[in-house]
């Protein structure tokens, strides 16, 4: 299982890259015409935030990478590889129900985005997949009936 | 100090039919939404934000304040029941309140967590009325260096309590900070992070993105432990009110709750959770017998409801004098006012008075009405509890997306919210906390701004920065806060030495 150690010190060198990555990109900032010359330049706050964020992520990462312990020695991420399929899987409908929302429309989603979190949760009892979709059409009443969206 | 006029208006907005509706069934969704484990005050009011875009600013934030209060009472419910808080306030309820529920006096739990929850409401909603005021006349004189005195104080008070480790809690308030940077610069017109869309142009949108936070990454990490059946016994759900003997012999407890729930909501930041620990270990700490706590004894069950619920009035001191959210349920509930067009900060109380005053009538009448609605409600909302992941799982989330999709007419603001969602539950994950990534966000564009006003006004002289006798005592007020743990430690440690060696 993915140690909370080796997850922390990945995220802390992903945060660290991204600082760096955000920062190049602030130096291109430009300020629009007279008002370029007033005041601090645009750059000036978040490459403060990233200088800040980087060092707190360097901080973690010698936590870490040094003692192995930040209060959470010896655990996991998930508490076992039932739960990190569960969650995954339902991170990759949520997902794929927003991506079917963008090309096939909102009902199609609505549709299929609570059958699908039910599988990725390994639900097998049909009435909970009823029971979702009856929402699931209830949801879709309250906003377009009730409250006039247009979905 | 109270402009009569204003007062009259307020009554008017409140006891207006459809204002009431929605104050009774805010307290019913809160309860509900309280009482499911995992969906707490932001989630509920996060969730009801959509619904607000189609109201008037009194019922919509009437609405929401009702839901803010009754969900903290909520988690009382299932702490109590089954031994699983609703809410992070609640934690500290489990202890006493599932002890006595499990010797058959669940009735009794109950009825003392309710009168604690609305004694500590109406405590601090009366601190509300009073001090809310008083702060924003003094905090209308501020300028760019005590705002951003205040917003470093609330970002440092929440880092410090939001988790074990400083640097990760830092790490991800600096986060959320930098988060607000995208978009146009507000004071040159530089297009920062905006990738080359034009959505971006205004910044990542604050509402998605606090939905996102808190309710998308609620329902990932709920996902996971989707199969857990929830079974209690419901034998002993009627509520026992306390007689006028028991409130007697607890007021000391009562009020002492009351009024430490109250501060620690004011502090910009801490939560009803940390008020709720607080009290309780203040009541531990003051106890005869402190070993009789977490066997399920009265004083156990009083100190942290009464101090979570007087949290709610505390936490809109900040929100609605300076705009700095006192807790993160607060910082959603300033999205609330953001979709009204109204910009919380003293300036609102000399612009529009009149709801002002609805929001501290509406606030007594909710923990007045919620004392009858909790007393026959708890019963039905309690079977709640059964109600499995599975099912809050998908609708929670197709309520999320809908939501913001009908309050922006935007698909880019959907994908802002599955992306915050999915920030938020990596954070989670890896043992981050998401209150300092959520104020940050908020604080973000005060910060910004105070500080790069303030550095024009200093004009290169660090004397001048501090130049501010607010802002001073802000900065020495966070100072004490910061070193007040360690100084305690060390004074008690010297007296102990002192005692063992004479």
């Amino acid at each position: 299982m993915l140690t909370q150690r080796l997850a922390n010190i990945v995220f802390a060198i992903l945060v660290i890259v991204a600082c760096a990555y955000f920062a190049v990109v602030a130096q291109g900032f430009e300020a629009a015409g007279l008002l370029a010359s007033s005041g601090l330049p645009s750059r000036f706050f978040p490459q403060l935030l990233l200088g800040f964020t980087a060092l707190c992520a360097a901080v973690v990462l010698y936590v870490y990478a040094s003692r192995g312990e930040a209060g959470d020695e010896g655990q996991t991420v998930f508490a076992s590889s039932a739960e990190a399929r569960r969650g995954l899987l339902a991170l990759a409908a949520a997902v794929v129900g927003y991506v079917v929302w963008l090309n096939f429309g909102y009902v199609v989603m609505a549709l299929i985005s609570g059958p699908l979190l039910c599988l990725a949760m390994g639900v097998r009892n049909p009435v909970i997949y009823g029971v979702v979709l009856v929402l699931a059409v209830g949801v879709y009443l309250v906003f377009t009936q009730l409250l006039g969206t247009q979905l | 100090m109270f402009d009569v006029a204003a007062v009259g208006v307020a009554f008017a907005n409140l006891f207006d039919p459809f204002t009431m509706i929605l104050l009774v069934v805010g307290i019913l969704l809160g309860l509900v939404i309280g009482i499911l484990p995992g969906l707490g005050p932001p989630i509920a009011i996060a969730l009801a934000l959509p619904f607000t875009f189609y109201m008037e600013a009194v019922p919509s934030l009437i609405l929401l304040l009702a839901i803010y209060n009754a969900a903290i009472y909520g988690g009382s419910i299932s702490a109590i029941a089954v031994g699983i808080p609703g809410t992070g306030a609640a934690i500290a309820t489990v202890m006493d309140g599932h002890a006595m529920y499990k010797q058959g006096r669940g009735g009794e739990a109950l009825g003392l967590s309710l009168a604690g929850s609305i004694i500590g409401g109406l405590v601090s909603v009366v601190c509300l009325t009073f001090i809310a005021p008083v702060l924003a006349q003094v905090a209308i004189k501020f300028g760019p260096r005590e705002f951003l005195a205040i917003s470093v104080f609330g970002l440092v008070v929440v880092v410090r309590v939001a988790g074990a480790n400083l640097f990760k809690g830092l790490l991800v308030g600096g986060l959320g900070i930098f988060l607000t940077t995208w978009g146009l610069d507000e004071l040159n017109g530089a297009e920062r992070y905006t990738f080359g869309t034009y959505h971006l142009y205004e910044g990542i949108p604050l509402v998605p993105f606090l939905v996102g936070i808190f309710a998308v990454s609620e329902v990932l990490i709920g996902a996971e432990k989707a199969l857990k059946r929830i079974e209690f016994d419901k034998t002993s759900l009627t509520v026992k009110i306390p007689g006028m003997k028991t409130l007697s012999k607890l007021k000391g407890n009562l009020a002492r709750s009351s009024l430490l729930g109250t501060i620690i909501g004011i502090i910009p930041g801490e939560g009803a959770a940390v008020g709720a620990f607080f009290a309780y270990s203040e009541e531990k700490r003051r106890s005869k017998e402190p070993e009789k706590f977490g066997t399920g004894i009265p004083e156990g069950i009083v100190a942290p409801e009464t101090a979570n619920n007087a949290t709610v009035g505390g936490a809109l001191v900040p929100t609605l004098t300076l705009g700095v959210p006192g807790s993160p349920a607060a910082a959603v509930l300033l999205g609330a006012f953001l979709i009204q067009g109204l910009a919380p900060g003293p300036t609102l109380f000399d612009e529009r008075p009149d709801i002002m005053y609805s929001l501290f009538l509406g606030l007594f009448l909710i923990n007045i009405l919620l004392l009858f609605i909790g007393l026959f409600a708890i019963r039905f909302a309690a079977m709640l509890i059964k109600v499995p992941m599975t099912v809050i799982v998908p609708t929670v989330l197709l309520l999320s997306f809908t939501g913001i999709y009908a309050v922006s007419n935007s698909l880019f603001n959907v994908g802002v919210l599955l992306a915050a969602g999915v920030l938020g539950y990596v954070v989670r994950k890896l043992g981050y906390s998401i209150a300092p990534l959520s104020i940050g966000f908020v604080l973000g564009p005060i910060l910004e701004n105070s500080l790069r006003q303030s550095i024009t006004i200093a004009d290169g002289s660090t004397a001048e920065f501090f130049n501010t006798p607010i802002g001073l005592g802000i900065y020495a007020a966070l100072a004490l806060t910061i070193l007040w743990g360690p100084i305690s430690t060390w004074v008690r440690s010297r007296m102990a030495g002192k005692v063992e060696d004479p």
